[in-house]
């Protein structure tokens, strides 16, 4: 199957030359996930001059599961994989196109899900010995963080999802072919801020 | 070998990409278990992420192939960011 033609409104962007048309939702997305730098830029900025000014909160940070951290970073850089190669199957639209896609996005929402399971766990093993989001600072940052990143990663679930059902419909995959870009965008941009999460709250 | 890896397109290079995040996860992980000073440690941990998120931004969101525009529309709140870390840092992680 071919990849199907954009019916999307394009915006152009330089002059001259160096004019180039890109859709415009592509140009939306790439809008919000700048917001979304603002929102979890200033957080982590904050956790930061907040530990330098608490001498490193090495004793708190002490308590946290680095070993579960590094495998659910395994996990969450394996999700880009495969949403990759969901995006990159829509793109090339070779034979059983939809059925790979549908295979790929499936793969990534059930990493998308191993996550949050392992970080419910991980949620509920602090919680066990006490550490609240109101056991200090540190904890407090730690929940703020971890917990507005986790509701990312349940948003790009439900929009996973959403593709992987409209997938199975063959009225519907030229659509998803176009939106799963979008999806990829956000997914990616999920696995980055994690990227930095990780040895910010983990490894430091 | 050079000749191959310029190849690489579509599904080989998604694969390609992820075994180099992989690595430098595991690379990132031993410099951090290993007996070496913090400052080091930490550097070489960050140094890592920067290239793993640099890798996931041009290669699987596809920022290489885009217009230097969209380059300053992801890049602007990551400067404000560092821009207001810097400003903010005497006030309140140098404070007595």
């Amino acid at each position: 199957m071919e990849a199907a033609p954009s019916i999307e409104t394009v915006v152009q962007l330089g002059d001259g030359d160096s004019i180039r048309e890109i859709p415009a939702p592509r140009l939306a997305i790439w809008l919000f996930l700048a917001s979304e730098i603002m929102v979890f830029g200033g957080l982590l900025s904050c956790f930061v001059l907040f530990r330098i000014a608490h001498g490193g909160w090495d004793a708190e940070a002490a308590h946290v599961h680095w070993r579960i951290g590094a495998f659910n970073t395994l996990v969450l850089l394996t999700s880009s994989l495969t949403m990759a190669l969901a995006c990159t199957s829509a793109k090339e639209g070779k034979e059983g196109m939809a059925q790979r896609l549908r295979m790929f996005l499936g793969f990534t929402i059930l990493l998308g899900m191993t996550f949050l399971g392992v970080k419910a766990y991980e949620y509920s093993l602090e919680f066990a010995k006490g550490f609240t989001p109101g056991a200090g600072l540190f904890w407090a940052f730690y929940y703020t963080l971890t917990g507005l990143h986790s509701l990312h990663v349940l948003a790009g679930i439900i929009l996973n999802t959403t593709l992987w059902i409209a997938a199975a419909r063959a009225d519907l995959v030229p659509v998803v072919q176009r939106r799963i870009e979008y999806a990829g965008l956000y997914w990616h941009f999920v696995d980055v801020v994690w990227i930095f999460l990780f040895p910010l709250v983990y490894l430091t | 070998m050079q000749e191959k890896s310029t190849h690489l397109a579509g599904a080989s290079l998604d694969i390609r990409i992820w075994e180099w995040l992989v690595g430098l996860l595991i690379i990132g992980l031993i410099v951090f278990v290993m007996p070496i000073p913090k400052v080091a440690a930490v550097s070489l941990v960050f140094a890592a992420a920067i290239v793993k998120a640099v890798l996931v931004v041009r290669k699987y969101m596809h920022l290489t192939a885009e217009h230097w525009l969209l380059y300053a529309l992801a890049l602007t709140p990551v400067v404000l960011i560092v821009g207001m870390a810097i400003a903010l840092l005497p006030d309140i992680a140098f404070r007595q």
